[in-house]
């Protein structure tokens, strides 16, 4: 057996050198077990890092320990721990061959630095992903804004197109360029409406509204739109559901009618319905299930999550016109109400899109400021008189006419003038004394906004003055702005909330 | 002494310097690695530089008290392209100039091959981050010019 003494030998001496120099750096003596260190030689010159003995001189302790020191001599590399001990008139240097500890702990660095710095890098990808997202987006958010310009030009001149004289074959192509423009004018507002759910610009926001009334009017456009189609539209609610909900009442309107064309597109004969259900109804919440079923061509099981994306429907071939976006705006709208979408469709049945959302409702009168019929809302701002009023209605599509013409007729305060094209109201205006115009603003010919900023711009201050209130299926806020930057004193969004609509007249007419 | 969190390249612009050549492929550093280089500053006069490489810490504040001694200079170096590295870099300035006050500290921004030149002035600006020189070990810009820098300081100092 080995004494201990051998195995001191074998075991740490043979890893450990002593060195002695001198206070100039010159070897005195070497024990040379593994690094070529010889009397004579100065030891800053054997490796630099020896260099730092110097330092020692002027520490208090007199003694110093390096650790990890990678020392190459001669051609030989080691990873060493250093003492360096002040003997007054010499230096005393051990040295603590460590190699094999430290190359087993520089695998463990290796392995722990590389994955701190590549989880790093995955962070910072996935931000730099996120700014090209944003950037992206608000490209075609400017984009499709500078387009619109253009594009309004390019309806009016085929607004006057048609009006001048073209024989049929020539009318029919006008006709054509109607219907491009008008799907193209579709196409972009889609394409703003989702781009700025993605830069998160759309901001939802929340009022009270009447929610029976908003199901009624879309009965109502349905109902006319599918007349005299072998297609029937059914509406149906649950008569437990409240009347008034707190809500974006546009963005729900906007979420069902692109999920009813959608359903129109691909329907060719039979039925599509809404129908809303109660989920439940607890303290002031309640939860709704809104349905939109068809009996069209139905969805392929494994398409049903791509057409829910933006700009997958573009690619598609031999798409039917207009299957743009619609879909995914849902889809974003609804994320934005911390909703979802889901669809069941059978191939040649049809399909159905449901989505739950819950909602605020006002459980006492109080805080239903709307909740009083028009009359009563009327009487309260009236005056004592019973003057009627004189209405310039400047309004282009029919149905819009039809519907506003009804709902100011019924409270029997004005007396309505219809003007359909924006070239004739500075005429009109000029020769009749109205005391509120309700503007359009997508008018052919001049836009409403155009208009208005030439009123309030006329020399004559009882027409100047004239309060105008915008009416506009525009529902991006910025547009909004800018019509109130033209002069229009209010403005209002179809569609209509007649109640706010007539809030806004009151209002204006003081 | 070269000082910064692991990975921002002390050691291949050490090598850069030393050496001349660089490597894509990371070697984490452990320990203390030491290199020597002697460095014209004028005519007739050179300093020799003796480079002490430390393995990157998290923490500037766990730098072991012997390293310090005799050290007559030091080198900060970020990577400008990883936030975690000068995130607190205003404040590991600070520890530093503690530790060894009068010590001459020279700032150094590494891989400046990965950014664009006028976006790099807005990430530093944003981050209120003065550097004295912006290299690439990669490349080698900039590298001899802070390493003289370097040592002309050290020469007026001594
Ligand atoms: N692109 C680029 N990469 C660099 C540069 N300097 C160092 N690297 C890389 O960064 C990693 C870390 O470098 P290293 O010198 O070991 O960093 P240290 O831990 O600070 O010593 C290695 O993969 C290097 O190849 C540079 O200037 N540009
Ligand atoms: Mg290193």
């Amino acid at each position: 057996m080995a004494t201990l003494k051998q195995y001191r030998e074998q075991y740490i001496s043979r890893n450990v050198q002593f060195v002695v120099i001198d206070l100039d750096g010159r070897v005195l003596e070497s024990d040379r077990v593994f690094l070529a260190i010889n009397p004579g030689d100065f030891i800053y010159d054997v490796h630099p890092f020896f260099a730092s003995y110097a330092s020692i001189l002027e520490t208090k302790e007199g003694s110093v320990t390096y650790n990890g020191v990678h020392l190459g001599v001669a051609g030989q590399n080691f990873i060493t721990d250093v003492g360096m001990i002040n003997k007054g008139n010499h230096i005393l240097l051990v040295i603590n061959d460590l190699t094999e500890h430290y190359t087993s702990l520089q695998k463990i660095a290796q392995a722990r630095n590389e994955s701190i710095i590549n989880s790093e890098l995955v962070v910072l990808k996935n931000l730099e992903l996120e700014e090209r997202e944003r950037f992206k987006n608000t490209f075609i958010r400017n984009f499709s804004h500078e387009l619109r310009n253009p594009l309004t030009s390019i309806v009016s001149i085929t607004n006057l197109l048609e009006k001048s004289q073209l024989d049929r074959e020539q009318s029919q192509m006008v006709d054509f360029l109607k219907e491009s423009n008008a799907h193209l004018k579709l196409l972009l507002e889609d394409i703003m409406s989702i781009s700025m759910i993605a830069s998160g610009k759309l901001i939802l926001r929340h009022k009270v509204f009447n929610l029976i009334s908003l199901l009624e009017l879309i009965a109502f456009t349905y109902g006319s739109k599918t007349k005299g189609t072998p297609i029937r539209f059914d509406l149906d609610y649950d008569r437990r559901i409240p009347e008034y909900i707190e809500g974006d009442r546009i963005r729900i309107f906007q979420i069902l009618t692109n999920l009813l064309d959608n359903a129109l597109k691909f329907t060719e004969e039979g039925s599509i319905a809404l129908k809303v259900s109660l989920n439940q109804k607890r303290a002031n919440k309640v939860s709704l299930r809104f349905e939109v079923s068809d009996t069209g061509i139905g969805i392929p099981l494994e398409k049903t999550k791509a057409i829910f994306e933006s700009f997958t429907q573009l690619e598609e071939e031999g798409k039917k016109e207009g299957a743009g976006l619609g879909l995914s705006i849902v889809k974003g709208l609804l994320g934005l109400m911390g909703s979802e979408v889901y669809v069941r469709s059978e191939l040649g049945k049809g399909s159905s899109f449901y989505f739950d959302v819950t909602l605020t409702y006002a459980l006492d009168l109080a805080s239903k400021p709307l909740k009083k019929n028009k009359k009563e809302l009327l009487d309260l701002r009236k005056p004592k008189s019973n003057k009627k009023y004189r209405v310039l209605l400047v309004e282009d599509d029919e149905r819009t006419q039809m519907v506003l013409f009804k709902t100011l007729m019924d409270t029997d305060m004005f007396y309505i003038d219809l003007v359909n094209d924006g070239a004739l109201v500075l005429e009109t205006v000029i020769n009749n004394p109205y005391d509120v115009i309700l503007m359009d603003v997508d008018l052919p010919n001049v836009p409403g906004d155009q208009i208005t900023r030439l009123i309030r711009d006329f020399p004559f201050k009882d027409i100047k003055k004239i309060p105008i209130i915008g009416v506009t299926a525009n529902v991006f806020e910025e547009d909004m702005d800018a019509y109130l930057k033209m002069g229009m004193n209010a403005v209002v969004t179809k569609p209509f909330d007649f109640n706010e609509l007539l809030e806004a007249i009151v209002k204006s007419l003081r | 002494m070269i000082l910064g969190h692991f990975g921002v390249g002390k050691t291949s612009l050490i090598r850069r310097f030393v050496e001349n050549s660089f490597s894509d492929k990371y070697q984490v550093t452990i320990g203390v690695h030491i290199s020597k280089k002697v460095v014209e500053v004028g005519p007739e006069e050179s300093v020799s530089l003796i480079i002490w490489d430390l393995e990157g810490t998290d923490e500037v504040q766990m730098i072991r008290q012997a390293y310090l001694l005799g050290t007559h200079g030091v080198v900060f170096v970020f990577d400008i392209s990883r936030p975690s590295t000068f995130q607190d870099l205003n404040r590991d300035l600070r520890i530093v100039a503690d530790k060894m006050p009068e010590t001459p500290l020279v700032v150094v921004g590494n891989k400046k091959d990965l950014a664009i030149e006028d976006e790099l002035q807005i990430l530093l600006d944003d981050n209120d981050i003065k550097a004295d020189y912006l290299t690439s070990a990669k490349t080698g810009d900039d590298v001899n010019e802070m390493f003289t820098h370097l040592a002309m300081l050290l020469n007026g100092h001594s």
